[in-house]
């Protein structure tokens, strides 16, 4: 069994389709391009693919991962390309690899999530917003109530501090200000930005209007460093 | 707001606030997208209820990529926005627009309806509302769309002949294409609204309802219809496609990106049937049977499969079990699709004509469940509704189905049915215990694991075109009783019992064989809060017997009165081919029992043959 891991984007056009939409986009894509993906054995065999982390909807991203296994070898940069003419608009095959026998799958080895956060804040220069962001970073603790899927959605208290790595205003132009952060993102510690920009919002006060958030970039720890997971496997193609 | 125009603000700020923005996205695989500047005519197509329904049906994948085909026309699709995606909509003023270009559809050609179920009129009137277009036909000027509606509910027309501008009667690919070229000449004309609805009246199977008058008499009955100018025709006849060799079926289809009712490629592979079920309006108003070649169906459905990726194909007609060469078919199909496994999917399957061989065929790529429609549970009353199977034809298929593994099957049935009594009530449920039995019989170790029976019954809501349609319904209150009745004696663990919500089913009867009089009644319960009237959460029954109650029009005379046959009915000027003296025949026969063949082997003389020159059957 042959093993890819490829890097897309899920653009604009598409950052209202769910998990399990995307899901279906590739499955579908994968037979329109005729890639010898293989299929699961059991009662309801399904095509064996996987994607590393999963996005908000509304979220656009630079860098997602899918993990495929194919029945027999097909050179990336032809998958690439294949695939490409198969995806609906918005979603693009960067990259990938061919990854060895023994190799983990991207959800298991992601660790975190760097975002550009896109707000309108009326009259608010960069100086205030960055002091009042270096404030927001500098408490001891960050409470906030989070929903639990799988309690019924029910509230508990959480303190999201330690699932923040870094957050810091990255410029302003005309009440536009873009935010860049490093988030926990896996099964070790994961933060959403959606529910980051709720706490920052609760303890400002602002009326933050039009948030666009777009995901730059999924890491993986190796050897005490961040990397992109397709070089977590071995070397772009 | 800091947004540089309007279709911006739709997609980042109204998609962003409802449940499911996917509904409104527009860009799926293989939807089409032209230059609105290098078009001549735009043309919505809508579906009056939510994406996920609309996009599973099959006519609006053919008609969409019919019209697209056509270089100066850019079809768009619209389907009925969710409330939560209406109250953000009326919020912030934005009209109802196309999927594809988010361009209002108020400054369309032609805004087209298709009338799939008689519960969707009140979202057409919503959906013109949310549109900015004057709801009634006459308040309309050069400056709006023309409404245009068909689908087989336009086969009764009158409940809408006040709000759709014009009808198109039957099938649509050649006279949609007829219309548009007359369309052509009259725009480039610059005439007036009436000057092009009297050329479209001109083409067969068009209906525009303000060229014909109807007069009651004083019970409320119809005393006369007909055309009030000389040029229209006195009676509209609905189009068929001769032959359906060649005859256009597209060759890719949109794909979703959310889950939808039928999320899968339909194959048509042919129109019409045969049986002459008598309660049946499908059965009548789709005469006469063309098949396609099983040739031309391999060919289609290999573009489509390679075009959409999708992992399912299902056949799709009216009864696919009576395909002349099914097995062949079925063969070719597995043969060739099995090794990238697609799967077949059989949506209608009578069950005298499904035999084992086929089951086999099938579950070499996938099990899924399967579904038997006897319809009542008696031999009598089976025999009212010209079903012609009997008990021995289901044990022996879902039998078959159990010997090789199934476990899963669906039975449908209607309840309320002409001549009805509690006997044949109790025989629905006997028939459900001996598929159960029947289950039991196959040794343990040979067959499918967990038993589930699902046995649905819907209320008979007697239709136009069928010779049940001088027929009363049920009155709520006996329909109640006689699911009630069921419900008891259909308890087991194997089993699941489906019923419709009979007051759905009233209004549903009310509507079918409605006249002119309810189009006022429909814009007022519109107007008292009623849409999405086919989802339990928005049927609002209170707010329909107001409307009825605030028209001064009785719901009973529609739904549960005994029409006297020589009465003239409010579609009487509408002729589908198949004629009323063969379903006053057909109606005689079923009180008296009397089975009617199948007019495969031998014609019945429903008349269908002489609809056009030339005839149509064989």
């Amino acid at each position: 069994m042959i093993g890819i891991r490829l890097k897309f984007t899920k653009g604009s056009e598409v950052k209202y389709i769910s998990h399990l939409d995307l899901m279906r986009v590739f499955q579908r894509a994968l037979r329109r391009a005729s890639i010898p993906i293989s299929y699961s054995s059991g009662f309801n065999p399904h095509q064996e693919i996987s994607f590393a982390a999963p996005l908000s909807l509304g979220v656009t991203s630079n860098a997602e991962y899918v993990d495929l296994k194919l029945t027999e070898p097909m050179d990336v940069r032809e998958i690439r390309r294949r695939l490409n003419n198969s995806l609906p608009e918005g979603i693009r095959i960067l990259a990938g690899i061919e990854m060895g026998g023994n190799h983990k799958s991207a959800m298991s080895v992601v660790s975190h999530s760097r975002y550009s956060i896109e707000i309108y804040i009326e009259n608010l220069s960069y100086c205030e917003l960055k002091s009042k962001i270096e404030a927001f970073t500098a408490q001891k603790d960050i409470r906030i109530m989070k929903k639990q899927p799988k309690k019924g959605f029910e509230l508990k208290e959480t303190d999201i501090k330690p699932l923040i790595v870094s957050m810091k205003l990255a410029g302003s132009k005309e009440g536009k200000h873009t935010i860049d952060c490093l988030l926990l993102s896996g099964s070790r510690g994961n933060l959403k930005p959606e529910l980051l920009m709720e706490a920052f919002k609760e303890f400002t006060g602002y009326d933050i209007q039009k948030i666009k958030i777009n995901r730059e970039q999924v890491y993986a720890e190796k050897n005490g460093k961040l990397v992109d997971l397709l070089e977590y496997e071995g070397f772009q193609a | 707001m800091k947004y540089d125009n309007i279709k911006e603000y739709i997609y980042e700020e109204l998609l962003s606030k409802v449940e499911k923005p996917g509904r409104y996205i527009g860009t799926e695989w293989n939807s089409v997208h032209k230059n609105p500047e290098e078009v001549d005519i735009r043309f919505a197509f809508c579906f009056p209820d939510v994406y996920e329904v609309g996009m599973s049906h099959l006519g609006m994948k053919i008609l969409y990529h019919l019209l697209n085909n056509q270089k100066d026309i850019f079809c768009e699709r619209v389907f009925a926005p969710w409330p939560d995606m209406e109250e953000e909509m009326r919020k912030s003023g934005i009209k109802l627009f196309g999927l594809e270009s988010r361009d209002f559809i108020d400054s369309f050609d032609f805004v087209g309806f298709t009338l799939q179920y008689e519960m969707s009129y009140t979202n057409i009137v919503n959906m013109l509302d949310l549109a900015g277009i004057p709801l009634r036909s006459g308040e309309r000027n050069e400056g709006h769309p023309f409404i245009v509606a068909g689908g087989p509910c336009a086969f009764n027309p009158e409940p809408l002949y006040d709000i759709i501008d014009f009808f198109m009667l039957g099938e649509g690919e050649e006279q949609l294409l007829e219309v548009m070229e007359h369309y052509r000449r009259w725009k480039s004309s610059r005439g007036t609204r009436d000057e092009f609805l009297k050329t479209a009246a001109s083409v067969r199977g068009v209906y525009v309802p303000k060229y014909y008058s109807v007069e009651y008499n004083k019970d409320l009955t119809i005393k006369e219809i007909k055309a009030i100018c000389e040029d229209i025709p006195a009676k509209i006849r609905k189009r068929v496609i001769k032959n359906l060799k060649g005859s256009y079926f597209p060759d890719k289809i949109v794909v979703p990106f959310i889950d939808i009712v039928h999320d899968r490629i339909m194959l048509e592979i042919f129109r019409g049937c045969t049986r002459g079920c008598r309660f049946c309006q499908a059965g009548m108003i789709y005469r006469p049977v063309r098949e396609r070649e099983i040739e031309e169906l391999v060919e289609i459905a290999d573009k489509l499969i390679e075009s959409s990726g999708y992992e399912e194909i299902s056949l799709s007609s009216l009864s696919t079990g009576d395909f002349s060469n099914l097995n062949e078919l079925v063969k070719r199909l597995v043969s060739k699709y099995q090794s990238s496994r697609i799967g077949l999917s059989f949506p209608s399957l009578r069950i005298d004509s499904f035999s084992l061989k086929l089951i086999r065929e099938v579950q070499k790529v996938r099990k899924s469940g399967l579904t038997f429609a006897p319809e009542a549970g008696t031999q009598r009353m089976r025999n009212v509704i010209n079903k012609g199977v009997d008990e021995e034809d289901l044990i022996n298929s879902v039998g078959a189905a159990f010997d090789t593994g199934y476990s899963k099957v669906k039975l449908y049935f209607m309840i309320g049915l002409p001549t009805e009594t509690m006997e044949d009530i109790q025989g629905i449920a006997g028939l459900a215990f001996k598929v159960v039995d029947r289950y039991y019989q196959v040794p343990k170790e040979k067959r499918g694991k967990g038993l589930n029976v699902t046995v649905s019954a819907s209320s008979f809501v007697p239709k136009p075109f069928t010779p049940f349609q001088w027929e009363p319904q049920d009155s709520i209150d006996t329909l109640m009783d006689k699911q009630r009745y069921l419900q008891k004696a259909i308890k087991k663990k194997q089993i699941t019992f489906n019923w419709h919500d009979p007051y759905v089913s009233y209004m549903e009867a009310v509507f079918a064989r409605g006249d002119r009089k309810l189009c006022d009644v429909l814009i007022k319960a519109w107007e008292l809060g009623c849409k999405f009237d086919g989802w339990d959460q928005y049927f609002n029954f209170n707010a329909w017997m107001q409307a009825f109650k605030e028209t001064g029009v009785d719901l009973d005379f529609y739904a549960a009165r005994r029409r006297e046959l020589d009465e003239i009915l409010p579609w009487d000027h509408i002729d589908v081919g198949v004629t009323k003296k063969y379903l006053r025949s057909e109606y005689k026969k079923s009180l008296k029992g009397e089975l009617t063949r199948d007019c495969r082997a031998a014609c019945t003389g429903c008349g269908i043959n002489l609809l056009q020159e030339g005839g149509v059957c064989k």
